[in-house]
């Protein structure tokens, strides 16, 4: 019995081979490293077209951020405009607002009094001069409503409106959210877009990996074989096309940033020569330092992937003969 | 340390390379595996370190059940077996020092050891010095030897050699033999496996004789001897 489970390991004590695991580890990821250095220009070849892969899904995140912060200020467009009846005393419009405001759905309650109403209207309209020859103020007052967070999408302001519509002093609610559906419907495509364009662009990532790391393991087979002869383990034997492909990532993530970040000065200037126009000092924001660090994890995960699916297939067919 | 009991393997195409194969290896025992090409030698080594199962019959090695171990532990297994190979399979793209310290690096030595345990092997087989030298700038005896070191270098208590005197002029062959003995003599188990007959000839050795897939009994093998002699 106990010969039989000596076979299970190796012959050293077993804090030498915890502190020799790590030793090794090291030396292997560092020996990959070497391995890429040794054959700059194919390294290259491939860390290139991992970096053009992946700073496209990059791009695309860098372009749902942009608009994500510019269609953040619209999102609070989903307001709701209660119109109070006429003949409401003072006293009932205040408790109304003390009910609004009480509502936990509600975020924010303006009110316009009739006055104000008048003078914004004729403030904007320019009708300003013939509004005063008015007997009496047309205009209701109103209570712009501002949903909170969970309650600003279409559906739910909606929900909120016909609620809001049967207190008594509300004469009618009006929402415009027409609008802010079709834009929503417009950003939520753009997402799926990204989405799936990322995912394929992430399929081909692996896929390169994978196939770079097969080519290794050919070149590398007979080294394999009296590798098996000698006794080593399958694990010892992939770890190293595991490196490989974790620094594949590692670089092409690295590599797809920086395209990233001179795509983003590129557009720039010129996206502020727009904004400039319509006054706005909107600049482009770029990846930050922690989605770089996304990336890069990202991409060595790839990496790991690619390599470790290619290993597991090619790796087992290789026996001593 | 070698136990086959009842042996056979015939390959998935239904060819039949070993038949009831019975015999024996003691521990610290040399012996030589002789019989024509295609009569089974190749086989019998790769029951040995189980590149090849057998289809029937029980084969123990170093007291372990081949048949019971499972594909994970092979490699365990194999690091108990030196083996040394024909054409010497080295890796020619790498350092003599590197080629000798792969098992020891797979072992997971620290780098101190290897390279002690390392220049012993090569001083053991007459490289010493040679270390930094590339297997492709060596003579094939001197290659031969590489293969040699690498398989003595973790000290295991079973060595096979496949043909390890194929490419070899007679005297060289003499002198890999004369290595073997040597680590026989520190109580190294060695598994020969050659054609060569006149070699074996001249060493008193106890010989296994396969003819078609089957062991021969001792009272077969003067016969086959003297009929192999004549050619």
């Amino acid at each position: 019995m106990s010969r039989r489970a000596k076979l299970t390991h190796s012959k050293l004590p077993i804090s030498g081979r915890i502190l020799m695991f790590f030793i090794r580890h090291l030396q292997q990821a560092m020996a990959s490293m070497g391995e890429l250095w040794r054959t700059p220009v194919s390294s290259l070849m491939t860390m290139a077209v991992l970096g053009v892969s992946l700073s496209l899904p990059a791009a695309l995140q860098v372009l749902v951020k942009n608009a994500e912060t510019v269609t953040q200020s619209w999102n609070s467009a989903a307001e709701i405009s209660l119109f109070v009846e006429d003949n409401r005393s003072e006293q009932s419009i205040q408790s109304l607002l003390a009910r609004l405001r009480g509502n936990a759905r509600i975020a924010e309650v303006k009110y316009i009094s009739r006055a104000e109403a008048l003078e914004e209207f004729q403030h904007l309209s320019g009708f300003g001069e013939a509004l005063s020859y008015l007997d009496t103020n047309p205009l209701p007052s109103v209570v712009v409503v501002t949903p909170s967070g969970k309650y600003s999408t279409p559906a739910r302001a909606r929900e909120l409106l016909a609620q809001l519509e049967r207190e008594p002093e509300v004469s009618f609610g009006r929402l415009d959210i027409e609008w802010l559906e079709r834009l929503q419907a417009m950003v939520r495509l753009l997402e799926r877009t990204v989405l799936a364009i990322a995912a394929l662009l992430v399929l081909a990532v692996v896929l390169v990996i994978g196939n770079t790391i097969r080519l290794a393991i050919m070149n590398r087979r007979t080294e394999i074989e009296v590798m098996k002869l000698v006794g080593a383990t399958e694990a010892f034997i992939q770890r190293p096309f595991l490196y490989t492909g974790i620094w594949y990532g590692v670089i092409g993530g690295v590599l797809a940033w920086s395209i990233i970040n001179l795509l983003v000065w590129y557009l720039d200037s010129a996206l502020g020569e727009l904004l400039g126009l319509y006054g706005s000092q909107l600049s482009m924001q770029s990846l930050s330092f922690a989605e770089l660090l996304q990336l890069v994890l990202l991409a060595s995960f790839l990496g790991w992937l690619g390599s470790y699916l290619s290993v597991r297939q090619h790796l087992r067919a290789i026996e001593p003969a | 340390m070698i136990q086959f009991e009842q042996v056979s393997k015939i390959y998935p195409g239904g060819q039949k390379a070993l038949t009831e194969v019975n015999f024996h290896l003691k521990q610290g025992e040399m012996a030589f595996l002789t019989g024509h090409s295609g009569a089974g030698k190749s086989t019998l080594l790769k029951l040995i370190t189980v590149i090849e199962r057998a289809s029937a019959g029980r084969v123990v090695i170093n007291g372990h059940d081949i048949a019971k171990i499972k594909a994970a532990h092979v490699p365990y297994l194999r690091r108990n077996i030196g083996m040394i190979f024909q054409n010497h399979h080295l890796l020619m793209d790498k350092s003599v020092f590197d080629n000798v310290a792969l098992p020891l690096v797979i072992e997971g030595f620290s780098h101190g050891e290897i390279r002690k345990r390392v220049a012993g092997a090569l001083d053991m087989v007459g490289l010493y010095g040679k270390e930094r030298h590339s297997p492709v700038m060596l003579s094939g005896g001197e290659q031969q030897r590489v293969g040699i070191a690498r398989a003595i270098v973790n000290k295991p208590p079973l060595l096979l050699a496949d043909e390890p005197t194929g490419n070899l002029d007679p005297k060289l062959s003499m002198d890999i033999l004369r290595l073997f003995e040597t680590f026989n003599d520190a109580g190294t188990s060695v598994l020969i496996a050659t054609h060569d007959l006149g070699l074996i000839a001249r060493m008193k050795y106890r010989t296994l004789t396969l003819k078609q897939g089957r062991m021969l009994g001792a009272q077969e093998l003067d016969s086959v001897h003297a009929a192999l002699g004549g050619e």
